[in-house]
């Protein structure tokens, strides 16, 4: 990340003389005459990144520019142009709605979100090591993973009403069977080789859980957890489309019903920020954690 | 050498026998049981370096797992230390043929794998205890500056050693290892063949060391045992004396050496033959083809076996 900047400093003798000096001395090691190569090397990273964020880059022209060139004046109006997207966003911002929708969606995932993985986590634990726990709740877990959750919304409804209460249930019941049928499978695909070799050590069966099993499963079950994570969010979007008084489906459903077509975009743009950012972070946790395993043919896998 | 005459041995093998049950399959719906291990008897001394070979089959990975109290023996008596194995216990280790390594752990962690716990006088170790212990014996194994590698980092060998080091670390008295050395390449096997002399002269551990290499049996033992073929019965020991192997010599190509492995080679090629007169090594249960079936070269029996 730095090296443009030092290709620039080394190339400009005219800058200040500190800089210069500071410059010079990190720079020294490479010494001068790589400095071709460095700089065809950021050059071919630069054009790297460039390529690579080119569809973004075109689709987002073409959003700005389509509407206005390209749609007959009645689609414009269901379709505008990215700046008045923007220039919503920035204002539902200046008002801090987007802040409070924001905060009422986050609040509800992250509860529904951390209740499932707890809970999943322990109850795929159990599962995965008493077999006859698993063969008595399989069928029945098995029932309640097909059925899509979004089917059960309006139970959900009836029963625990239009609050929090069944937004944070619906999320945690989508929530709940990625990250339990990962961490019976990160259990289960233990190698057995492993647990020979601590059983040869004399662990105890609680021992070997501790320090084998689960840090064997770690990996398997963060899988879960992100798929749970992206799952959460769809889920509680739907949810609050249909039935509630804050949050980001909310404001899109509103913004739809009010005709206030901009804000709406503006809200399925910070829906769609929020799953990446979402994601991304659920990636780098669950790559720290994986960071033993290699990529292919590890022993372990 | 040390030889049990006089004083107690170390283990004890007392007509030892183990079947397993088959599962019922296609041929045999009723399910069969399968003797592997028939009526062993044999003593090994304190500090001495015993090796075992046997056909493929022949049950040296059952024996071993009897002696480290991994599965229980269906006849007779496993004693160590004059009292019945009943479970795995801190005074001996197992080193396994696939290293068995924790992938999670680095090699410094796994060394300090089995100090975790409370320790054979029911002290815990700290922390700075463990780690000095594990960097001490990455070092006896000559792994010094890779504490921190994780076990992807490391080669067969290098993984090999940590493996090692890890069963070293408690101090168990009795070191089992399973053909430890069989996944690995030549060079790199009579390196890691001349360190396990190095350590166990160093350290006196009781070794048993199974291997299916003639070459290596005969290299590595004090004695030979000689399996036969399914069920497996001790069919001979063979006592190996080298002299004194300090040179850089290539004991390999003395005529004792040859002598010992050509005596070792012909106990075996009988049971081998034997085994497949019998017709056992066409249906192994051990999944191997019978077109695989053991070839007698160059001290090696059937390669293609995984452990
Ligand atoms: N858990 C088991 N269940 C059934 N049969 C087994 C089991 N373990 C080993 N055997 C059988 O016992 C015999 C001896 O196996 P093993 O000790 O692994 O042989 P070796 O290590 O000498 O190649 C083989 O025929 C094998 O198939
Ligand atoms: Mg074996």
């Amino acid at each position: 990340m730095t090296a443009p900047t030092l290709t620039k400093d080394a190339a400009a003798p005219a800058a200040p003389a500190a800089r210069a000096a500071d410059a010079g001395r990190t720079a020294q090691p490479a010494g001068a005459r790589h400095l071709p190569s460095l700089v065809r090397s950021s050059a071919r990273r630069a054009g790297r990144g460039i390529w690579a964020s080119g569809a973004i880059l075109l689709f987002l022209l073409l959003w700005e520019l389509g509407p206005t060139y390209l749609a007959s004046p009645s689609t414009r109006v269901f379709l505008p142009p990215l700046h008045e997207v923007l220039r919503a966003l920035g204002s539902l911002l200046a008002k801090g709605q987007l802040q409070n929708h924001l905060a009422a969606s986050l609040t509800r995932s992250a509860s529904g979100f951390g209740i499932a993985v707890v809970s999943a986590v322990a109850l795929g634990l159990l599962v995965a090591w008493y077999r006859s726990l698993d063969r008595f709740l399989n069928p029945l877990l098995e029932v309640f993973r097909n059925t899509a959750a979004l089917a059960l919304l309006p139970v959900f409804t009836l029963l625990l009403g239009i609050g929090e209460t069944s937004k944070i249930s619906i999320v945690a019941y989508a929530a709940f069977f990625p990250v339990l049928l990962n961490t019976i499978a990160g259990v289960r695909t233990v190698d057995p080789l492993l647990i020979r070799a601590a059983r040869s050590l004399g662990l105890s069966n609680f021992r070997l859980f501790q320090k084998v099993i689960l840090p064997s499963a770690v990996p398997t079950i963060f899988t879960g957890i992100r798929m749970a994570g992206t799952s959460s969010i769809l889920v509680l979007i739907a949810a609050e489309m249909v039935g509630a008084k804050a949050g980001l489906g909310y404001l899109i459903v509103n913004s739809q019903m009010s005709f206030l077509i901009p804000d709406m975009y503006a809200g399925i743009l910070t829906v769609s920020l929020l799953g990446l950012l979402v994601n991304y972070l659920l990636v780098a946790v669950e790559r720290h954690f994986s960071r033993w395993r290699t990529a292919v043919g590890s022993q372990s896998n | 050498m040390t030889r049990a005459t006089g004083q107690a041995p170390k283990i004890s093998l007392r007509d030892v026998g183990k079947q397993f049950t088959v599962r019922p399959s296609k041929d045999q719906p009723e399910g069969t049981t399968l003797t592997a291990l028939e009526g062993i008897t044999l003593d090994v001394a304190a500090g001495e370096f015993i090796t075992l070979v046997g056909p493929s089959g022949s049950g040296k990975t059952t024996l071993l797992d009897l002696l480290a109290g991994l599965t229980r023996p269906d006849t007779g008596q496993v004693l160590v230390d004059g009292k019945e194995v009943t479970g795995p216990g801190r005074d001996r280790a197992v080193v396994f043929q696939q290293y068995a390594l924790f992938p999670w752990r680095t090699a410094a962690a796994n060394v300090a794998f089995g100090l975790e716990g409370p320790g054979s006088d029911g002290r815990r170790l700290s922390r700075k205890e463990r780690t000095d212990k594990a960097r001490h014996y990455l070092e006896l194994v000559g792994l010094s500056g890779f504490e921190d590698r994780y076990p992807h980092e490391l080669s067969g060998g290098m993984k090999q050693r940590v493996a090692i080091a890890r069963s070293l670390a408690y101090e168990p008295d009795v070191l089992l290892m399973d053909e430890p050395f069989a996944a690995l390449d030549a060079q790199t096997r009579e390196q890691l063949q001349e360190e396990l002399l190095r350590i166990w002269r160093s350290t006196g551990k009781t070794i048993i060391f199974i291997t299916h290499g003639i070459d290596e049996a005969v290299y590595l033992g004090q004695r030979v045992a000689v399996l036969s073929s399914r069920p497996g019965r001790l069919k001979q020991i063979v006592d190996i004396d080298l002299g004194e192997r300090s040179g850089d010599g290539d004991v390999r190509s003395d005529a004792v050496f040859v002598e010992h492995r050509h005596q070792v080679w012909s106990l075996l090629h009988d049971e081998v033959r034997k085994a497949q007169e019998a017709g056992h090594a066409k249906i192994r249960p051990d999944g191997s083809a019978p077109d695989e079936a053991p070839q007698l070269s160059k001290g090696q029996l059937s390669k293609g076996r995984a452990a």
